[in-house]
């Protein structure tokens, strides 16, 4: 028997089944529903003759628009000057014949001076002002090393220790 | 008789600007003050609402291309504008939407600007279990009875999907008003 043709020669008209199930839905409940005709929503009286003034009023607002800071930062402005103020009134010395000197300064506060300050100072400028036995390791290197580390490291790279002289040195 | 295209052309014109805006407050204002306060339901914030919706339709008339009506424009605004609110509204006072919503329909009927009766306030109860968009849908066929074209425009949805979202919320609103 000869193959016969597969495609559908049958058209819908367009959009018909999108529109199916509203179609069906109208035949349904063809009548309003059987609720109130009203929402019961009421305005206050000429509401909507002041409507156009309240949106020009509310135009005009927006385009000069100030940020207002709220009342009471006004009050931590204030506080904040006054304890400014005393800050640098408890702070200075009124003593003019008071000399300052090096052993005013905590110890404390001259290292922190050093660290938080960089220094353009070569190791033969401060060798010159620090001696030598007044030095620790320590004092140079930022990053300290476990003993173990130290000797694995001249295992590795030091090829001949006579080198170091460490009988004379110790 | 309003030519929305003639009025759409003073809007853009600086020189005829300001008279064709007092023109569309005054055309569309009772419309679209409804469909806002059908939404957020309370008077202050829809005449709130209202007033952004107009504001914000005068600042992007220039980007108005004409694709769609301009009252479906509008009311596209305004209808995203009220659900804005509302989202604002709760996230303020840190509750959900539908505890937001709980709350208004709560003092519905000691609000001054509410005058139904207690089926009108049950129908407002029975709208207020609607999913959002069927909600809407709703409310612009059945209240703003605009026809199933517009609402397709203004919300994008095909003609046949709005009859049968329209159709299910009828159903479940009638269904609500028989309980008792």
């Amino acid at each position: 028997m000869k193959k016969l043709p597969k495609n559908n020669p049958f058209k819908t008209p367009e959009s018909y089944f999108e529109n199916f199930m509203g179609n069906l839905s109208d035949k349904l409940s063809p009548e309003k529903p059987n609720l109130p005709e009203e929402d019961g929503f009421a305005v206050p009286e000429n509401y909507f003759d002041g409507v156009h003034q309240g949106i020009l009023d509310k135009l005009e607002k927006k385009e000069v628009k100030v940020v207002q800071l709220p009342p009471y930062s006004r009050y931590f402005v204030a506080a904040a000057s006054v304890a400014a103020i005393l800050m640098v009134i408890f702070g200075m010395n009124w003593n003019m014949e008071k000399e300052v000197t090096y052993d005013d300064l905590a110890a404390s506060d001259i290292e922190n001076y050093f660290e938080t300050n960089e220094f353009d100072l070569s190791a033969y400028e401060i060798a010159e002002v620090i001696p030598l036995d007044a030095l620790e390791i320590n004092d140079i290197l930022t990053t300290s090393f476990e003993e173990e580390q130290v000797l694995d490291y001249l295992d590795e790279n030091i090829e001949d220790f006579e080198t170091f002289n460490f009988e004379d040195n110790e | 008789m309003l030519v929305e295209a003639d009025l759409v052309e003073e809007l853009k014109d600086s020189k005829t600007q300001s008279r064709a805006f007092k023109v569309l407050v005054n055309t569309y204002k009772q419309r679209l003050y409804w469909h806002i306060r059908r939404i957020v339901l309370n008077h202050d914030d829809a005449d709130d609402v209202l007033q952004n919706t107009f504001i914000k339709v005068f600042r992007n008339i220039d980007g108005f291309k004409g694709d769609s009506k301009l009252y479906s424009w509008m009311y596209r605004i305004a209808t995203n504008e009220s659900l804005s609110f509302l989202k604002q509204k709760s996230k303020k006072q840190g509750i959900s939407n539908e505890e937001l919503q709980n709350q208004t329909l709560a003092t519905l009927e000691a609000d001054v600007y509410f005058e139904g009766d207690e089926i009108q306030l049950k129908l407002q109860k029975a709208i207020a279990t609607l999913p959002e968009k069927q909600k809407l849908i709703f409310n612009m066929k059945y209240f703003d009875d605009l026809k199933y074209e517009e609402i397709s425009e203004i919300l994008e949805t095909t003609v046949g999907g709005l009859k049968a979202s329209y159709h299910l919320a009828t159903m479940k609103i009638e269904a609500f008003l028989k309980e008792d």
